[in-house]
């Protein structure tokens, strides 16, 4: 059996008093595309840098294609990529003199590919950096990764700054990575996106990772989204069991349900209920069962 | 994508509390400049007294003191070079002479840098993006971060001034409170202007870079123009040219002449409000000189961090080597002349300072520490830009390529290393060339191994600096400078005889002999050679292990 491209071990980081990163257990294999979502500040760059070498963890081990990516981070560093969500690049050199370096300095590069990547991206490669917007700053990275056709990309938070159209490039360029059997492990605190490229999904909250699972498994996990209209006054819902995330707007409810939809139904039907719309919830509303009607974490 | 938006609205972290952004800035930038301007008021201050305390003690009777007025008072040489020297035989004319070109151009330096690194600098880096969404204009912004440095400046005047009346107060030096505080301002007078041309050449450039080498290119022109004025070939009244000529005419010491504060105190106002004005007029990010944002691929030297640091640096260090050759250059054309004013009991100060030797030579062993000096800033200036490299955020696109951090930081050590030897090399070969033009019988070997022996102080100030990068990054940069700063005041005061040899000890240019004056100590410089290489491989092995961290 190979090594996994990636494979944590009670992984943990402590800034001081602050536990970033709570005994993290992680595998990913081989030609998988991995979400990795949390609100911001629930760790998901820390488990990063630590993947990368760039921090050293406090406890527990982490590997790359079975290297330590503490001990041996220049043998992990020859099969994967990473990309940032914050672009921070030389301002003097210009975007061809950029790919130039960083596809020097990793090896393997494919320089059709890499031109193809630059038309796709429509990048201006002759301008300097500091004339980048962000966006296209994003793109410099991004394009460095893909060209080198790495067994594993890690990125975090990719499409900070790109728009909508670049986002669908990179949503591509993902697709065509997975399907070429290259690796894919993504941070995000973007639901669309991770529900459009990925496999499977973890979610991290205060450091801990709170749930692991493909897309399916997470609905199962989940609960129901119900909306419902009345004709009269909207019923109280926040106390029938297995209900949560209650938004009432005129005559109209929204909530959630977890287990039995029975106690709900029959107090829905007592209010005079006209309309009933029920769905599989999408990764958004997960991620708001997950944390309540509260974004943040904390 | 509705409630894609919401949620992104609602996970995104909300602006940190305490103060709109544009407050925050100009903390920040008044923090900055305060900092630096108490810094550098230690600096002048202390050139400052260490000035008057020499002339005291080394020309000490009347004679002595005329004999130096004779040989320098009348030197067009000196004149143009380091403004005109009236009357050497008091202590304040004296130090008029000395230090006032020296200060006025440290003072220039400082002005455009600190200004172009805190207007155009924070721009290009992109922290001015978050302020400008706000309600505050560019010209708002450039307004307070004028104001900063304007704060900045009185702490360099404050600081300069506290040094500067107490060394006037001793009984040997006898200069009052109203003519040591007239001097002190006299010497940030043009760090007042010229933080107000890097504000205004902030505008004009693309780049902080360029920002600043269009100030240095006025600063240039302005010595050029007084170097003339001063030569005494009937231009004086080209004096007035020159913001540098008009701090001249000031006269503080010797003969003030307050009114000539007139043209200093308008130039910088109008420039300030030009500066302001400009950024007014001008689009994010965008400059009013235009810049190529465009450009060829070069890729010569981008083979790695180490061909990269060369190339971004190759500017700034082969300038610096040709402001050591300069400068070596000529002090070794003074050496014979000012050798030959060194009477009996001036000999017996300078053995203090350590020179052995009799005239030409211990003049050029003298004037060679200002060279270590300069090559301790470069080495410092090393160290900082490795650490900028890390807290940037430039350094993790290597660290996450297969680029050891320990090959990464090596290279760094070894550029530098080939940045620090080739300028000793310069400061001996120009030494000598200065000498040989002059006659004065100072052989080639001497001069060579006198620029080489001023290396091995830099090796030490170089690895304590990468040591500390290794253990404490965060301190890299007030450590390096505190080591630099440390020794240069010890080895100035300690000249006096006063401080202890364990004081003495702890300035890295103490332990360099002060060749050509003396022959120069292998030994001791292979010992610095050591402790500098041990303290940085100790620093790489640290660096190995700890976490990356940023600003
Ligand atoms: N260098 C650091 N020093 C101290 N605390 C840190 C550091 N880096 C991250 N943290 C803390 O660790 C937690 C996780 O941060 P991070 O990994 O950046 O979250 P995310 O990438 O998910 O937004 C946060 O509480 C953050 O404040
Ligand atoms: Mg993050």
């Amino acid at each position: 059996m190979a090594d996994p491209p990636l494979r944590t071990e009670g992984l943990t980081k402590r800034f001081g008093n602050v536990v970033a990163l709570d005994h993290l257990d992680l595998e990913v294999g081989k030609g998988e595309v991995v979400g990795y979502l949390g609100p911001n500040g629930a760790g998901k760059t820390t488990t990063i840098r630590l993947l990368l070498g760039l921090c050293r963890p406090s406890d527990g081990r982490a590997e790359i294609f079975g290297f330590d990516c503490q001990h041996q981070p220049v043998e992990t560093h020859r099969r994967l990529a990473f990309v940032a969500g914050e672009a921070n690049l030389w301002p003097s050199l210009t975007g061809a003199e950029t790919l130039a370096l960083l596809g020097r300095v990793h090896g393997g590069l494919d320089e059709a590919y890499r031109d193809e990547l630059i038309e796709r991206f429509d990048l201006d490669p002759t301008k300097k950096v500091r004339a980048y917007s962000k966006g296209n700053r994003q793109k410099v990275i991004l394009i460095a990764a893909l060209m080198v056709r790495p067994d594993l990309l890690v990125l975090d938070e990719p499409t900070s700054g790109l728009d909508p159209l670049m986002e669908q490039t990179f949503r591509h360029c993902v697709h065509e990575a997975r399907d070429r059997g290259q690796t894919v492990f993504l941070s995000s605190h973007i639901m669309s996106e991770v529900e459009a490229l990925c496999d499977r999904v973890g979610i991290l909250r205060d450091g801990r990772l709170v749930e692991m699972g493909t897309l399916a498994e997470m609905r199962h996990l989940s609960a129901l989204s119900v909306e419902a209209r009345f004709d009269g006054a909207v019923p109280d819902l926040s106390a029938v069991p297995g209900v949560s995330a209650v938004q009432a707007d005129g005559s109209a409810v929204r909530c959630q349900v977890r287990g039995s939809i029975e106690p709900l139904v029959k107090i829905l039907a007592a209010a005079g209920v006209t309309e009933l719309l029920s769905r599989e919830p999408s990764l958004e509303e997960l991620f708001l069962a997950q944390y309540g009607g509260d974004g943040h974490a904390g | 994508m509705q409630a894609n938006l919401g949620i992104r609205a609602r996970i995104t972290a909300p602006v940190r509390a305490g103060g709109s952004p544009a407050t925050v800035v100009a903390a920040f930038s008044r923090r900055k400049a305060v900092r630096s301007g108490i810094l550098w008021g230690y600096i002048f201050g202390v050139a400052i007294a260490s000035s008057e305390i020499s002339y005291v003690k080394l020309y000490k009777t009347a004679a002595q003191r005329s004999a130096l007025a004779a040989t320098f008072g009348t030197s067009k040489a000196t004149s143009a070079l380091f403004g005109p020297a009236t009357q050497l035989q008091t202590v304040s004319g004296f130090t008029a002479f000395k230090i006032s070109m020296a200060l006025m151009i440290l003072g220039a330096i400082w002005g455009l840098l600190t200004s172009t690194r805190l207007l155009r600098g924070e721009e290009d880096a992109g922290r001015w993006d978050l302020l400008l969404c706000g309600q505050t204009t560019r010209r708002g912004a450039t307004a307070q971060v004028i104001a900063s440095l304007g704060a900045g400046l009185v702490a360099l005047w404050a600081v300069t001034a506290i040094i500067a009346v107490a060394s006037g107060l001793d009984s040997s030096v006898g200069i009052g409170v109203g003519p040591s505080l007239y001097f002190s301002l006299a010497m940030v007078a043009t760090a007042a202007m010229f933080l107000a041309v890097g504000a205004v050449t902030s505008q004009l450039a693309a780049t902080r870079r360029q920002a600043a080498s269009f100030a240095a290119t006025f600063l240039g022109a302005s010595y050029g123009v007084r170097l003339i004025a001063d030569a005494g070939v009937g231009l004086h009244g080209l004096v007035w040219a020159s913001p540098l000529g008009w701090v001249e005419e000031v006269q503080p010491l010797t003969s003030p002449q307050p009114l000539a504060l007139l043209p200093i105190a308008a130039f910088t106002a109008v420039l300030a409000v030009v500066a302001v004005r400009f950024a007014g007029a001008r689009d994010a990010g965008a400059s009013i000189v235009a810049d190529r944002d465009h450009g060829e691929a070069h890729l010569k030297l981008l083979y790695g961090p180490s061909g990269l640091a060369i190339r971004s640096m190759r500017a700034t260090v082969i300038g610096w080597w040709v402001a050591i050759g300069l400068s070596a250059f000529l002090y070794g054309l003074i050496a014979k002349s000012a050798g030959a004013t060194v009477t009996g009991s001036v000999k017996g100060v300078l053995s203090k300072l350590g020179s052995t030797g009799t005239g030409a030579d211990a003049v050029l062993g003298a004037c060679f520490l200002i060279e270590a000096i300069l090559i301790g800033f470069i080495a410092a200036g090393q160290v900082t830009a490795a650490r900028t490299e890390e807290s940037e955020g430039m350094l993790d696109h290597f660290v996450v390529r297969p680029v050891s951090r320990s090959g990464w930081l090596g290279g760094r050590l070894i550029v530098a290393l080939v940045v620090l030897v080739p300028s000793g090399v310069a400061a001996g070969v120009f030494g000598w060339l200065g000498a040989a033009t002059e006659h004065t019988g100072l052989s080639f070997t001497s001069l060579l191994g006198a620029g080489i022996n001023l290396v091995p102080p830099a090796i030490v100030i170089l690895g304590i600096g990468v040591l500390t990068f290794g253990l404490r990054p965060r301190a890299t940069s007030i450590v390096t400078y505190a080591v630099l700063g440390w020794s240069l005041l010890i080895v100035i005061v300690g000249g006096f005889g006063t401080v202890s040899h364990w004081v003495l000890d702890t300035s890295v240019f103490h332990h360099m002999a002060s060749a050509p004056g003396m022959p120069a100590n292998w030994t001791a410089n292979g010992i610095m050679t050591a402790v500098g290489v041990t303290a940085a491989l100790v620093g790489v092995l640290a660096f190995k292990r700890r976490d990356l961290q940023g600003r």
